[in-house]
């Protein structure tokens, strides 16, 4: 036996000098009681109302776990979400304004159908549709008039050469 | 049930808690929930393990409401008897009682049992569900810092 278990033995044996009250005939008496009281007003479990319990108790944390993510999930995407959408209509004489931008007319003949009340009948759409098809037809009429016709009729991709005599 | 745990139970739940008193309301507690919970006795694997665990879990409840309340832990309070008639049987109570509570309470816990309790690891590991050579560790090194913690006292 080498020291360290001698000392140990020592440490043991000076524990042992002590003792545990053993528990008194009053707290048994006092225990007792409490336990039959308690006896006579718990009736004994029914086995199968266990798993039911049971069950329903799963279910229960269920629906709480979920609401709960729910709740946690639209809290968090709650910043992601556009605010109020206003829709303003710009003023015509912010039209007037605005810098010369490619088909101005047929932004301010839109514009302009914007204002109105909206259509309802079939011959209301048809005549907006003519009326669209016009101006677009007058657009087109426009670039083309404003091209600027290449020299003699020639091709553009081909320049014209010169002349020269060469074979002379 | 009282004969076969009372004095066990209440000798361990001194450990677990270092206070008479707060033993024996545990030890109450106790009982009443094994009567309350009897249906479940008949399905126990192990009685005495079942009985142990109901009784190491109730401590641990008044422990962390005691430390929720921040009560402090009464340590004037004497859970300890020593009859000799040598030296004066307060004084070495008090020393015993002050070394075994700066133990960590399963270390604690693994002692009493042990020395006051006399039962084998093999029991003890059976009643609190840990490996017999944990319980022997345990008992090691609990043993080692009461060494450093007692090594002035004359044996």
């Amino acid at each position: 036996m080498n020291e360290k278990d001698f000392e140990n033995h020592k440490i043991e044996h000076l524990l042992k000098r002590a003792h545990l009250p053993e528990p008194s005939p009053l707290l048994k008496e006092q225990i007792t009681a409490e336990a039959r009281k308690v006896w006579n007003q718990t009736s004994l479990e029914i086995p199968w109302q266990i798993p039911i319990r049971r069950l329903a108790a799963s279910a229960a944390a269920a629906v709480l776990i979920i609401s709960i993510a729910n709740f946690s999930s639209d809290h968090t995407l709650e910043r992601w979400r556009p605010g109020d959408v206003r829709i303003t209509k710009e003023q015509p004489t912010d039209l007037e304004i605005l810098p010369e931008m490619p088909y101005r007319p047929f932004v301010r003949h839109m514009l302009s159908v914007n204002r109105k009340p909206s259509m309802t009948d079939a011959s209301a759409l048809r005549n907006y549709t003519k009326r669209v098809w016009q101006v677009l037809n007058e657009m087109q009429q426009n670039e083309v008039s404003n091209q600027p016709v290449p020299d003699g009729g020639r091709s553009r991709l081909f320049p014209a050469q010169p002349v020269s005599d060469s074979y002379s | 049930m009282w004969d076969r745990y009372a004095k066990d139970l209440l000798t361990f739940l001194q450990a677990a808690l270092c206070s008479r008193h707060n033993a024996e309301d545990v030890l109450q507690t106790v009982f009443v929930r094994i009567v309350r919970k009897r249906h479940r006795l008949a399905g126990a694997r192990c009685l005495d393990a079942y009985v142990y665990r109901i009784a190491r879990n109730e401590a641990y409840r008044l422990v962390s409401r005691r430390k929720r309340d921040r009560k402090v832990q009464g340590t004037t309070e004497s859970w300890l008897i020593v009859s000799e008639s040598n030296r004066e049987p307060s004084d070495l109570a008090e020393q015993l009682q002050a070394a075994l509570a700066q133990l960590p309470q399963t270390q604690r816990e693994v002692i009493i049992m042990k020395i006051y309790g006399q039962k084998t690891f093999l029991e003890i590991s059976s009643l609190l569900g840990i490996s017999q050579n944990t319980v022997a560790s345990r008992y090691r090194y609990g043993i080692e810092k009461l060494q450093n913690l007692l090594g002035n006292l004359s044996l």
